[in-house]
């Protein structure tokens, strides 16, 4: 029974790619037994609320999927929630075993009553998955990668974690998620590393394990058992001068990310992501330790200005050594400079360190605050960097509180950077990681570019220059609108960069004006597109 | 009093009484409330509360089960043992 049909979803990267389902979710290896440390009443009903919390969750992703996804998944949530199980497990917990081994021995167990019954069989995997995943909860623990280190694999799953996206290696070719839109952590960690993907992918886990697909993110799909010359094209424009109308630098997070932007046309760092430096460290790296981090990255970065923004961490991108408690909404929680307040030593030794490494190496940096709302927070910001001897001081834009106060900021900012996914968030009061609210967050969205406009309107007042930072920039037709609006620079991930720059190459001043002209009188982002695509084909 | 309607069907899915359907019918039997046991002609009653069981039985293509509902009235024991049977084969 294998579907043909091809899955649709948000693409990230311009380039398909053919490679072999890795499902997650059948991946990893069994857990480790181990002894229970709770006595077996408590242990017994502690697995009895782990399995009911996974089960719940589960229960709650599989919904909006196609009716058969959801079936299959239903039917295994139905056998794991048995309370069959639960006995099958007793006598591994009464034998001291805790909650996951005992769970584990169980579906072993079952799965072994079942013997060759093939249609169990083919599902073993994912009741075995389920398993794992409710053992993972009971202990507390987050799951592990156990990828292949060698092919050519297409990683499927719900949804990936930070930490995840970080343990990739070279045989991962590319990413498909039922989660996440344009703008979540997985796109953008995707875009950073030229690793196509296509996000909120409905269905996305029916595909089957080691199967070859096709994924097509220029035409937003998957194409199981797809090849290459399927793939859609992308508009192409000739070049007209140069250099692009407006600056393009490149968005990183490493020393390896800015030698990797080196390679590109990239005049500079449009955002240096500091948080990506310290997300493994467990406890706070000294002020020596970390100015020798920004010493590398700054060496490492492409010629040109470099914009640092600081520590953007919070409940929802832990930094272990920044505790945050866990909140009911991150994205409106202790995060971005707010948690400069909570955590007032490091925000210091972060700005010293900075400046520390701007004298080691000379070059040319501006530091800017993340999701600021009010004018004291900019004061605030302002005067730790002066203390600190950081002189260029800027802000992100991403709130919409604190674009209605720009014009008070005078004398307080040398630059503006919009954060345009955060600020998508905040202004259509969509998350941007809900799979079924992608379509608020397209960066073609009208209201976000008449948003832009103010605040480009606003730099004019302050004097000071304006760019985007946030993924909007990256796609090369959205950055003509954008140079047209006004802005100064965009920046974009070193696989973007080198299109968004040939695209600003390829039209005048006087097209993109047209083309932003067209994109803030339209009514929805579908119509933003199609006549900002009708402008640039017609030349 | 309880009524008690049995209904026999031959499972002609291709791949026997499978996971899905098992995942139906327990979510049915726990919505209605009522005591539903499936069994082979001779063989044991297995309890249709039971996903586990119910996979364990392990029917094939071809095999004829007895599907006994036991409810209130007899309405629902009908509506239930032919709700299962269209779960069992649903082509």
């Amino acid at each position: 029974m294998s579907k043909t049909v091809e899955l649709r979803g948000v693409g990230v990267g311009s380039h398909g790619i053919v490679g072999n389902v890795w499902l997650l979710a059948m991946a990893g290896s069994p857990l480790k037994p181990q002894r229970a440390t709770r006595e077996l009443a408590e242990e017994t009903e502690a697995l009895t609320t782990s399995i009911a919390t996974t089960v719940s969750g589960l229960r709650g992703d599989a919904t909006g999927n196609d009716s058969v996804s959801s079936d299959i998944m239903e039917a295994l949530l139905v056998l794991v929630e048995d309370s069959e199980l639960l006995e099958l497990a007793k006598p591994s917990l009464e034998q001291g075993w805790d909650g996951a081994t005992a769970l584990q021995n169980a579906l072993d167990e079952f799965s072994a009553m079942m013997g060759e019954d093939e249609e169990f069989q083919s599902r073993v995997g994912d009741l075995m998955a389920i398993g794992r995943e409710i053992g993972s909860v009971h202990r507390g623990e987050t799951r592990s990668l156990d990828l292949p280190s060698d092919g050519q694999w297409i990683l499927v799953a719900r949804d990936l974690t930070p930490l995840e996206t970080s343990k990739f290696g070279p045989s991962v070719v590319g990413v498909i998620t039922e989660h996440g839109g344009p703008t979540s952590h997985t796109a953008i960690i995707c875009r950073a590393r030229n690793l196509p993907a296509v996000v909120g992918c409905h269905g996305a886990l029916t595909l089957r394990h080691g199967s070859s697909v096709l994924l097509d993110p220029a035409g937003d799909r998957v194409v199981p058992g797809g090849s290459l010359d399927l793939q859609t094209q992308s508009i192409m424009l000739a070049p007209l001068s140069d250099a692009p109308l407006i600056t393009v630098r490149a968005n990183i997070g490493s020393a390896e990310e800015g030698r990797e932007a080196a390679h590109t046309v990239a005049q500079g760092v449009g955002l240096f992501r500091t948080e990506v430096l310290y997300l493994n460290a467990s406890d706070a790296p000294s002020l020596v330790e970390q100015q020798a981090l920004y010493r590398e990255v700054f060496l490492a970065a492409p010629r040109g200005k470099i914009i640092v923004r600081t520590i953007d961490a919070g409940s929802d991108k832990p930094v272990p050594f920044l505790p945050v408690a866990r909140e009911e909404n991150p994205a409106l929680g202790v995060r971005g400079f707010r948690m400069a307040s909570k955590f007032p030593e490091f925000a210091e030794s972060q700005l010293r360190a900075i400046a520390g490494a701007v004298a080691e190496t000379g070059r040319d940096v501006g530091v800017m605050a993340p999701m600021v709302s009010t004018v004291e927070e900019v004061r605030h910001f302002a005067s730790l960097c002066h203390q600190a001897g950081i002189t260029q001081v800027g802000i992100m834009v991403e709130t919409p509180a604190i674009i209605s106060v720009l014009p008070d900021l005078h004398g307080l900012v040398s630059f503006l950077s919009i954060g345009t996914n955060d600020l998508s968030q905040y202004l259509f009061a969509a998350d941007r990681l809900h799979p079924e609210l992608s379509s608020f967050n397209s960066p073609w969205q009208p209201g976000l570019f008449r948003e832009i406009k103010r605040i480009v309107d606003a730099g004019e007042i302050l004097g000071v220059p304006v760019g985007v930072c946030g993924e909007s920039g990256a796609n090369p037709l959205v950055a003509i609108v954008l140079a047209g609006l006004g802005i100064h620079s965009v920046s974009a991930a070193s696989s973007a960069v080198n299109d968004v720059a040939s695209a600003l190459q390829g039209v005048t001043k006087e097209t993109a004006q047209r083309c932003a002209s067209a994109a803030l009188a339209a009514t929805s982002p579908e119509q933003a597109h199609s006549e900002v695509r009708a402008i640039l084909e017609e030349l | 009093m309880t009524h008690t309607y049995t209904h026999t069907v031959v499972v002609t899915d291709s791949v026997g009484l499978h996971a899905r359907p098992i995942g139906q019918i327990v979510s049915l039997v726990k919505a209605e409330g009522v005591e539903v046991t499936l069994r082979r002609p001779g063989g044991p009653d297995v309890s249709a509360a039971s996903a586990l069981r119910l996979l364990a039985m392990k029917v094939k293509t071809g095999e004829e089960i007895a599907v006994v509902v036991e409810a209130l009235d007899i309405e629902t024991a009908t509506r239930v043992a032919r709700e299962i049977d269209s779960y069992i084969n649903q082509g």
